[in-house]
């Protein structure tokens, strides 16, 4: 009777999903452990933005550095959270256990996270200046734009890939799974510690 | 070494692109954002918001869809809590923020009134939410059904999205409040 089976087959599915829905995929099990995290998230956000609103004579002074601003936020979140993600599963996988300058996996993963964001920083600050202009506005040069993105994505690149080392290790050992802590905590401080490094280079460029 | 550069140079370098936007609307506003320190007190947290919870669900949607609970976008509940869940998450978050940048710019002395910050805040959370959320759904189920690992490219994408769209919301709202 394949009508029959068909039924059990549907009636069997709805039951998965049923408990599934119930134990996991609750509106208000998702909401209780998603809210905490975007909450401290904002957080923040919302330093980053106080450091950004206090970069305005900087922000007049080099015309083009609130153009490179989302990239280079955006570039650091990215980079980070997905070195975050990489540590996790190699923790996860037994292959790095330690902070040892001679692993190759935990190396090659930093190196090529501080790599990739140099290279997407010259990206970011040649696309700034050159669309920029193309648009009719006014940009403080190629190089000034380069330099403060490079500087802002090389620092914030070595602090963070730090934090995420000693997070990531550092939960494991007191028991905690690395991948709901690093990647959360990184998405967090990612935004502030970036900003201020923008911030920070963008002085510097100006006292060029 | 190579490797980590040579997968991640494409997707960046297209959120880079899109980075450059949303860089562009800021510019050709930028002297009245700078007249207005609250406002860029706020973009920073606000734009984050559709990205975060944007990723939440196209991390939520991939993992269901592995476990077959079901493929349709319509009448499936595992889709329709999600959504609801995470878009509570979003709004929840955006008030918060408004709290946050309200005390935070009145702390320097650059204070707006407290129910503008909540109108801009729900005005382009709203928007954000809607199409970041349209567009993970989008992705996700299409990442499904060619069988692409959804972690490496979709996440960076709708973080960036989110950031677009949440920028584009933020200037909607100050035009619908006149404050442009």
């Amino acid at each position: 009777m394949p009508h029959e089976s068909h039924r059990e087959e549907d009636a069997f599915e709805s039951q998965f999903i049923e408990k599934y829905l119930s134990e996991y995929a609750s509106i208000s099990s998702i909401v209780r452990e998603a809210l905490p995290f975007e909450l401290v998230a904002t957080v923040g956000g919302v330093i980053a933005g106080l450091i950004f609103s206090g970069m305005t004579s900087e922000l007049e002074m080099i015309p083009g550095l609130i153009v490179i601003y989302p990239g280079v936020l955006g570039l650091r979140g990215n980079i980070s959270s997905t070195l975050g993600s990489r540590l996790g599963s190699a923790i996860h996988m037994g292959l790095i256990t330690d902070i040892d300058r001679n692993n190759p996996e935990l190396t090659n993963n930093i190196n090529g996270s501080l790599l990739l964001g140099f290279f997407m920083a010259v990206l970011l600050g040649l696309l700034g200046h050159f669309v920029t202009l193309a648009l009719g506005f006014e940009s403080a040069g190629a190089f000034k734009l380069i330099l403060i993105s490079v500087i802002a994505a090389l620092t914030s690149g070595i602090i963070l890939s730090a934090v995420a080392v000693l997070l990531a290790i550092g939960m494991f050992r007191f028991g905690f799974d690395p991948d709901n802590v690093v990647t959360p905590s990184i998405a967090t401080i990612g935004d502030i510690v970036s900003m201020f490094m923008l911030f920070v280079a963008a002085k510097l460029v100006v006292m060029l | 070494m190579e490797g980590i550069v040579r997968r991640g140079l494409p997707v960046l370098s297209l959120t880079c692109v899109i980075g450059i936007i949303v860089g562009q609307i800021l510019n050709s506003k930028e002297s009245s954002l700078i007249s207005m320190p609250a406002i860029l007190i706020l973009i920073p947290a606000l734009i984050k918001i559709g990205g975060d919870t944007g990723s939440m669900l196209g991390a939520r949607l991939s993992s269901a869809f592995h476990m077959g609970l079901g493929d349709r976008i319509f009448h499936n509940p595992v889709v329709y809590n999600s959504l609801i869940a995470v878009a509570i998450v979003g709004l929840v978050s955006s008030v918060s923020v408004s709290v946050l940048v309200w005390l935070a710019s009145n702390l320097i002395g650059f204070g707006m009134p407290y129910l503008t910050l909540l109108e801009i805040s729900l005005i382009a959370v709203s928007i954000e939410l809607v199409v970041v959320y349209s567009a993970t759904i989008g992705i996700a189920f299409a990442s499904h059904r060619f069988g692409i690992d959804p972690d490496d490219t979709v996440i960076p994408l709708i973080a960036t999205l989110g950031d677009l769209v949440g920028v584009t919301g933020i200037f909607v709202a100050l035009n619908i409040l006149n404050l442009v």
